[in-house]
């Protein structure tokens, strides 16, 4: 990929990533440090595109980052990490992927709609397993004590 | 037996009640679950068992007297609104630190779900946003991405009117998607754009539950299937209706 076309897609990323704050009702004092989240995932995500060839390894590690960087910018503002990790992970949703398989399955073009059916279980199983990861590891001490919540007596 | 500081109802019914709202606001189901559980146990509950989808809650608890007490909540639609959802949790972590009155808690929450509608203006700059950016995001030339902006407009508006009037969720989404194809394919005609797919991939980012599908597959790999399941099944049939919605303009116009 050249380096203009990253470049527009991070900087048209970033101002979708603005927009969908809006929709979401994100605090006005949050969304600058969402939309930085979502550059740097999508700087990860443009790195990931030019050297893995593998949709589940091309999601897995922006959605690493994405993730790491929500729980950080959590502690930091003080606020729930959900908020920016909806934030990192929207320009990476596989919304085209998703709509073009429905489109394939309604035309009747199964060969395309296997390929893009399997394209998007991998974004999406890459995108899930990144972020799960993340909040495993850093809810460690969190899920325990979830757990003794649920089954003390 | 010591006596509960509140009736065992009313603490279930609080903590029910804000478990609804934040579904309602877009939480995710071990939040929620967990909220519930915190709330009855800061009460001085013994103990609360809680099971929750989506569209319902379940949840009994016993007081110290061994009383016990059993309630639902149905919930019918939900979308994300962080603002609310932050008010939320942070009403909840008051009431674990410091267990008031039910009554007073509810009046607060009661407050916080009174707050303006979700599709507010500033809403809709953000469809218009969305939209444009993402329509140049998947490849649309600059003239399709001022293209995306009013179609945006369009399906805010049809957004504002199901809140109004209720109509069925799928219905409005293969109409919503119906309308943008329509409009792409008419600015093409015109002349007024290059592209009317990417057009549309910019205006169905909107309305396509991909953050959906990413908190479905999340919420079935942390052990919460049924939600997890249900989510996917709602996300699948969505995009369904919107490759429905387009597939008329597209079928016409080709």
């Amino acid at each position: 990929m050249e380096l203009k076309q990253a470049l527009i897609l991070i900087l048209a990323g970033a101002a979708g990533t603005c927009g969908f704050s809006l929709l979401f009702r994100l605090r006005k004092k949050l969304i600058p440090c969402a939309v930085i989240g979502a550059v740097l995932t999508l700087v990860v995500y443009v790195i990931c595109l030019r050297f893995l060839h593998h949709a589940f390894f091309q999601n897995l590690f922006p959605a690493l980052f994405g993730a790491l960087y929500a729980e950080i910018a959590a502690k930091v503002t003080k606020s729930p990490a959900t908020q920016y990790l909806a934030c990192a992970i929207i320009p990476l949703v596989p919304g085209g992927g998703l709509y073009y398989t429905m489109y394939h399955f309604v035309t009747g073009d199964m060969a395309s709609f296997h390929t893009q059916l399997t394209q998007t279980a991998r974004t999406a199983a890459g995108l899930a397993v990144g972020i799960i990861l993340i909040s495993v590891l850093v809810h460690q001490w969190r899920y325990r004590s979830l757990k003794t919540i649920f089954e003390e007596e | 037996m010591a006596q509960p500081a509140f009736p065992v109802e009313d603490v279930l019914s609080f903590a029910m009640d804000l478990g609804k709202s934040m579904i309602r606001c877009g939480a995710e189901i071990s939040r929620v679950e967990e909220t519930v559980v915190r709330i009855c146990r800061a009460y001085g509950m013994q103990q609360t068992d809680v099971f929750s989808i989506v569209s319902v809650i379940v949840a009994t608890t016993r007081d110290p007297s061994g009383k016990e007490t059993t309630q639902s909540r149905r919930i019918y639609s939900y979308a994300t609104n962080f603002m609310q959802l932050e008010k939320l949790n942070a009403l909840s972590r008051r009431v674990c630190a410091d267990p008031a009155d039910p009554a007073t808690a509810r009046e607060e929450l009661d407050k916080i779900n009174s707050d303006p509608v979700r599709l507010h203006p500033t809403a809709c700059i953000g469809y218009i946003l969305g939209a444009s950016a993402f329509t140049v995001f998947f490849g649309g030339s600059w003239k399709d991405a001022l293209a995306a902006a009013p179609i945006a407009v369009i399906l805010w508006l049809i957004g504002s009117l199901v809140k109004v009037h209720g109509m069925s969720k799928l219905f409005v989404t293969a109409l919503s998607s119906a309308t943008a194809g329509f409009l792409a394919l008419g600015f093409v005609r015109l002349g007024l754009a290059d592209n009317a797919s990417m057009i549309m991939i910019g205006d169905i980012m909107l309305i396509i539950p991909g953050l959906m599908l990413i908190h479905s597959v999340r919420e079935m790999l942390c052990g919460d299937l049924m939600s997890g399941l249900l989510r996917l099944l709602e996300s699948l049939i969505l995009a369904l209706a919107i490759a429905c919605g387009f597939a008329i303009p597209i079928l016409i116009f080709g």
